[in-house]
């Protein structure tokens, strides 16, 4: 009886409004706050060279989330060199990471800038540092 | 991909199967043996890949089987596992063991849609567990210069090896980690212990049956709840379970069982840092319930220990060695409590648990235990050691010199799921002086 309780509890929980189709990220329906970064880093990962440096922002800026960024570049981009803006929930010196060759930057827009727009998605973009 | 990273994990049970063919396991049906082979297989094989990085050997895949194979082989002719005569018939099956396989069944189906649907992935995952498979696997080894590199403390390098180490194997064969298989791992070992446990606990078929889909379902109400596909948390309580369910068994004075308990052990004291408690406190309750001459409880402890001692020996070894780590650290120096945080976090605690379907996970097997009545003797192992991991984490928890609430928050109903499985499976116990149960002989 207890355990056709739980069951039945863990059935619920089960996102089955949503269909039964591959969902969009590993976290459409949990943590869903890592979808946009997840998202992201997805689609960038074949627009930056094996041993690029990158660095993941968010937009506007914020130390927990990208202390999280930080953690998913090192996931999602094996064999770049990921540099953090964040880490443990606090900034790091900008010149830490200043200096990396891409900018990923969730809920980042488009925007006049002196690099070059590598990637939009609706998660954010995806940028390339111009020679100086 | 998925398929092939899963390839050889799903493989693992011919490394254990050495062991399980012996005559003194024909007591388990056959789905049990192949979960425990795999179980046996995984500990052993990542034991092997830990040897091999404490001596800077590369990892390969025809090296790391043909380490862990002959291993398993030359376990098999120690004496505990000497041949046994064969035992009686199990117990049939009844209406209500098959209802119970039902019920699993749905939780299983549970895990398995959760999963796929994205609604249990872990960030821990993304966060370390994977990050350091997918690295290890690229170094073919445990790459020391990655963990020690500025910035990367968070990967946690004391973490014990067994996740990372099979999770960068299916990467060397599949060519690149696969984040999906990582995440299937939560409903498939879900799956696996729906199929083995009632066998491994043995006894009546309705009450293990019982027990297991009680379990069962806690594992996957609290999995999905609290996002624990593809992190060490489903691993740990796959191996916590089936060492539980052989000792809780009335055959558990076989030294059989006992060495592949420990061999168990093995596995969950190097899936995640909380399993070395549930290890220490399971064999130290089993020593007390069941072992009494001093004689046999030296044989007993030798058993249950001895693979967690050599398994964690190499790995702090090779930490020591590397400079990486010589303790497990967290939030604080050892037994440093902040005892005025008490209230906070067990009220955090209690919300924590609430989070997960109102508490239901684990107040319902606390209500089943109350159902039964007065828990008989063998009880006491699974119930004891549930206590011991409650106050463990509190323990942990107390280290925090900061506000632990946060913490709490956010590990607590993962790090406590292996709770509502023990209690569960202490149902299985049977009952001093209630209904008679079949008697299993000992086959020594």
């Amino acid at each position: 009886m207890g355990a056709a309780v739980l069951a039945a509890l863990a059935l619920r929980g089960v996102p089955w409004f949503a269909g039964l189709g591959p969902p969009p990220t590993p976290f459409t329906h949990g943590v869903t706050f890592l979808e946009p970064a997840y998202a992201l880093l997805r689609d960038a990962a074949p627009r930056i060279p094996a041993g690029a440096s990158v660095v993941v922002l968010a937009e506007p800026r914020h130390p927990g989330f990208e202390s999280y960024f930080f953690r998913f570049g090192l996931a999602l981009l094996p064999g770049r060199h990921v540099l953090p803006a964040a880490v443990f929930d606090a900034f790091t010196p900008p010149e830490t990471w200043a200096s990396a060759e891409y900018r990923v930057v969730v809920h980042g827009r488009p925007t006049p800038s002196d690099d070059e727009l590598v990637l939009t998605t609706p998660a954010g973009t995806v940028w390339r540092r111009r020679p100086r | 991909m998925t398929a092939v990273w899963l390839a050889p994990l799903l493989l693992m049970p011919l490394v254990g199967a050495p062991l399980l063919l012996r005559t003194c396991f024909r007591r388990f049906p056959a789905g049990a043996r192949l979960v425990l082979a795999g179980a046996a297989g995984a500990a052993l094989t990542s034991f092997v890949m830990t040897l091999f990085a404490l001596a800077r050997w590369r990892w390969s895949l025809a090296a790391v089987a043909a380490g862990a194979m002959p291993l398993a082989w030359a376990l098999s002719r120690l004496p505990a596992f000497a041949p046994a005569p064969p035992l009686g018939p199990a117990s049939p099956s009844t209406p209500a063991s098959r209802l119970a396989a039902l019920v699993s069944s749905g939780a299983v189906a549970a895990a398995a849609f959760a999963t796929s649907l994205a609604a249990a992935t872990s960030p821990d995952l993304f966060n370390f567990w994977g990050t350091k498979a997918e690295q290890f696997a690229a170094a073919r080894g445990i790459d020391v210069a990655y963990l020690q590199e500025p910035f990367h403390g968070f990967l946690h390098p004391y973490y014990p090896p067994l996740v990372t180490n099979l999770g960068a194997l299916a990467s060397m064969a599949a060519g690149r980690f696969s984040w999906e298989g990582a995440m299937a791992t939560f409903p498939l070992l879900v799956a696996a212990l729906a199929v083995a446990l009632p066998g491994v606990l043995g006894g009546r078929r309705d009450r293990s049956g019982a027990a297991s889909a009680l379990a069962v379902s806690a594992i996957a109400i609290v999995g999905i709840r609290a996002f624990v596909a593809g992190n060490g948390d489903t691993p740990l309580v796959f191996f916590e379970a089936l060492a539980m369910a052989l000792l809780l068994r009335r055959d558990a004075g076989d030294p059989a069982l006992q060495a592949l308990a420990g061999l168990l052990f093995a596995g969950a004291a190097t899936t995640k840092v909380e399993g070395l408690p549930f290890v220490l406190a399971s064999a130290a309750l089993f020593l007390a319930l069941r072992a009494r001459p001093f004689r046999s409880a030296l044989a007993v402890t030798a058993r249950l220990l001895g693979p967690t001692a050599l398994a964690l020996a190499a790995w702090f070894a090779f930490g020591v060695s590397r400079g990486l780590f010589h303790e497990y650290s967290e939030y604080g120096p050892f037994a440093t409590l902040h005892l005025e945080h008490f209230p906070r976090v067990v009220a955090a605690l209690a919300a924590a648990l609430a989070g997960t379907a109102h508490g239901l996970p684990f107040l319902v097997p606390v209500i089943c235990l109350f159902a039964a009545g007065r828990p008989p003797r063998a009880s006491w192992l699974a119930i004891g050691t549930a206590a011991a991991l409650v106050a463990f984490l509190l323990f942990a928890y107390l280290h925090m010199a900061d506000d632990p609430r946060l913490w709490v928050t956010w590990s607590a109903a993962r790090v406590l799921m292996p709770v509502p499985v023990l209690l569960a499976l202490a149902l299985s116990a049977g009952r001093a002086g209630g209904e008679p149960e079949p008697v299993v002989p000992s086959p020594h």
